[in-house]
């Protein structure tokens, strides 16, 4: 299946501009019934990319939508006495005069009054059910309501069993999620989700897998279940083709397993992947602010001082306060600031769940003090060391200067007899690390290149045409070339005459 | 509901683990027939359908069980056990009274994670304990194994030796220990041999917590160090100078492929 986010930037900004003018003249009645014609075509052209295209829009939508909306868009798509139709609106509440009054006026008919005879489609039914469940979760009334309907959805997707409902499907679940964590224990959806996990790895419906897999790690990442997190992560296979937001998502999960589990190099490639594939900064701060968030605590952890510039990027800036104090006591690394930094900000990394994380910086802290003493003294007591870094005692130090010469953090020895530790100055730069690391990054540009190839898409039989040019170029050169060294001939010919 | 002969057979379990010095073998051969009985009532891995007052009692006896099995020295018993209880700690948590035993149970599991060097596993089950992040440093039973962590980490070995007398119950000595017998002093030697370029032999036992000779001896042995007896020193081998070789055949590698794929590209 096609990738719809993932196209030449020219076809994306022109869809853009498509978009804006259709909110502008549309109100969203009309877009959704827009939307159903697009679902229609759909439908009846086998082309998943028109449902890509109005699930685009859904979150613009659902801005825009109300009762009254909702209620119009069901009364004009379907004919006067359709059962679904009573279904539907039977969730929604019963017109009041007033809005009926508001109709005349400010929605002057932009839609003409031409009533369907038939029902459309059921993936418009589901994609109306989608709708009105967004809605619910807009007011606190109706949560109870929306798993009600939630269970009723998935009841009906799964009984229509119809491949072109999957893309709207795996919107559906993302809907049913967050009608469970509104509602109620988000735990109680789970054993929902892992059913219908299995049935959509079976249908190869790529679209829904990636949705439910995200939904289920989430939900046990929300509990703390890294064990059961990872295992699912290594019996499943995220599809390849999922969409640039789940595997943002998907990333971003196994960022966090990966980092619990001290696999920082994992865990901070994941994370990245998930930086790039994000929707830009500003359209979704939440997500942004929370993957660079670990992003940093990762970067530390692995020894590394994040770039100064992601903490005065206008979305960052304020949510990452706490992680720049972080940042700047493992920098200097004194055990005592470090200390006092992690109890002011203590609430706010629980918040972010990012708290035995940073604990776990505290050796980094020692790690980078030691270093730095290396860096300016060529010998130093013990004693010393122990005062500067504030540890508890001289054999503690000892212990820990053995250990950082050990992990290779410096390149020094201790003198025992006279308790001092003696540098060898830096390492130099050259060495099999360096040709390792430039070759990461080589394999990684290459394999973006790759992916971007990839990802590109073309018309259909273009390739004739460009065969035809390419064709017609080879005869033109043919010529040009004959034409050449006739006149060459020609010429030598004419020298030859003069000579 | 629990059968007769199973209720006293828990009384007696309970008899023999309260009794000062408890009765270990006596304890062994209950637990096997109590275990027994709780398969049969169904109550081992519980389905729902038992009554509270039952899930209370067979969590009694599995946590006597792992309690008993690190009496008796026997860690892998303990993980069965510490696995079986689990369902009782995190699926039945909001229905069951709280259980004293349950966080000193916790500590001893990742306690074990600690000596068997499963570093990432006890990371995860840290991350999945039902404690705030605060509660934490304050659950003693909880602290300690996160401090041991904290100290195996940044070198502080010495501390880690001296929390053998803090240890909060006294099944978590045995971990210690261990602990100490097989990683910290692995680390230790592993960190001398590159730190340093000899060191009296006496110098090498109070850093290796050894308190006699022979064990020294026997130990260097092991890891092939020179002890020259005469000056009373120990020799460490350098090994780091001639190891630096270029990685011939994996440039080559690189470079065939990037001309591989420039010529995909080009």
């Amino acid at each position: 299946m096609a990738s719809t986010d993932a196209k030449p930037p020219k076809d994306g900004e022109k869809k853009n501009e498509e978009k804006k003018n259709e909110e502008k003249i549309l109100t969203p009645t009309a877009e959704i019934k827009v939307n159903i014609a697009f679902i229609e075509r759909a439908v009846s052209e086998l082309e998943p990319r028109f449902t890509h295209r109005v699930l685009r829009s859904l979150t613009a939508l659902r801005k825009r939508t109300n009762d009254k909306v909702l209620r119009d868009a069901i009364e004009e798509n379907y004919p006067a006495d359709s059962a679904v139709k009573a279904k539907l609106l039977s969730w929604l509440p019963p017109a009041t005069e007033a809005e009926m009054d508001v109709d005349s006026t400010a929605y002057p008919p932009s839609t003409p009054p031409s009533k369907p005879t038939s029902d459309p489609v059921p993936e418009v039914e589901i994609y109306l059910r989608l709708l009105i469940i967004h809605h619910f979760h807009t007011s606190k009334e109706n949560y109870a309501k929306s798993i009600q309907l939630s269970n009723e959805t998935v009841d009906k997707m799964q009984a229509l069993n119809r491949r072109s409902v999957d893309p709207i499907a795996a919107k559906i679940w993302f809907a049913v999620e967050r009608s469970y964590e509104l509602g109620g224990e988000l735990a109680d959806a789970r054993p929902l989700f892992l059913a219908a996990q299995r049935t959509a790895a079976l249908r190869h419906d790529d679209d829904t897998q990636a949705s439910l897999i995200n939904r289920l790690l989430r939900s046990y990442l929300h509990y703390n279940l890294y064990d059961q997190a990872d295992k699912l992560v290594s019996k499943t296979t995220f599809p390849t083709s999922a969409s640039n937001p789940q595997f943002a998502r998907y990333h971003y999960f196994l960022g966090r397993i990966k980092a619990v589990q001290l696999n920082y190099t994992t865990a901070h490639t994941n994370l990245q992947a998930a930086i790039r594939r994000a929707p830009p900064a500003k359209t979704a701060p939440g997500f942004y602010q929370a993957v660079h968030k670990l992003f940093v605590v990762v970067e530390l952890l692995m020894g590394d001082i994040p770039d100064r510039s992601i903490f005065r990027h206008p979305v960052l800036e304020k949510a990452l306060a706490a992680y720049f104090d972080i940042v700047k006591v493992v920098r200097t690394g004194s055990l005592s600031e470090f200390q006092a930094t992690l109890t002011k900000h203590a609430a706010q990394f629980e918040a972010d769940k990012t708290y035995t994380l940073i604990v776990r910086l505290r050796q980094n802290v020692i790690k980078t003090g030691i270093r730095r003493l290396s860096l300016s003294y060529s010998r130093i007591s013990l004693r010393d060391i122990c005062l500067k870094l504030h540890l508890d005692s001289e054999e503690d130090a000892e212990y820990i200067v053995g250990k950082a010469i050990r992990d290779g953090v410096i390149d020094g020895r201790i003198i025992h007899e006279k308790g001092w530790m003696e540098c060898e100055g830096r390492k130099n730069g050259y060495g099999p690390d360096v040709s390792e690391v430039y070759m990461r990054r080589i394999a990684y540009c290459m394999d973006l290149h790759n992916q971007s190839v990839k990802a590109m898409r073309y018309p259909q039989d273009a390739h004739r045409k460009e065969l035809a040019a390419a064709q017609g170029a080879r005869e033109r050169e043919r010529e040009l070339a004959k034409e050449i060294e006739e006149g060459d001939l020609d010429e030598d010919d004419g020298g030859l005459g003069g000579f | 509901m629990v059968s007769r002969q199973l209720q006293t057979l828990y009384r007696d379990l309970q008899r023999a683990f309260d009794a000062r010095p408890a009765d270990l073998k006596k304890c062994g051969v209950l637990l096997a027939q109590l275990k027994i009985g709780l398969i049969e009532s169904g109550l081992l891995l519980p389905n729902g359908e038992a009554s509270l007052n039952d899930m209370v009692i067979a969590r009694d006896i599995l946590e006597i069980g792992a309690f008993w099995s690190i009496r008796a020295k026997d860690v892998p018993s303990f993980d069965r056990y510490f696995s079986q209880l689990h369902t009782f700690y995190t699926d039945y948590r909001s229905s069951l009274p709280p259980s004293k035993r349950e966080f000193p149970l916790r500590g001893l599991n990742l306690i074990r994670l600690l000596t068997q060097n499963r570093i990432a596993d006890f990371h995860t089950t840290l991350e999945s304990l039902p404690l705030a992040a605060d509660e934490i440093s304050l659950n003693p039973y909880i602290r300690h194994p996160v401090n041991l962590e904290r100290w195996l980490m940044e070198g502080s070995y010495s501390k880690v030796w001296n929390a053998r007398e803090e240890a909060p119950a006294e099944e978590y000595k045995f971990f210690v220990d261990s602990l100490m017998g097989t990683i910290s002093r692995n680390e230790i030697a592993s960190c001398e041999e590159v730190a340093y370029d000899s060191l009296p032999i006496k110098d090498v036992a109070t850093l290796l917590f050894f308190s006699s000779q022979s064990e020294l001896l026997k130990y260097a042995q092991e890891r092939g160090w020179q002890v020259d007896l005469s000056a009373g020193l120990i020799r460490f081998a350098r090994k780091n100078d001639e190891q630096m070789e270029i990685p011939k055949q994996k440039l080559i590698e690189a470079n065939l492929a990037y001309a591989r794929e420039l010529e995909q590209i080009v």
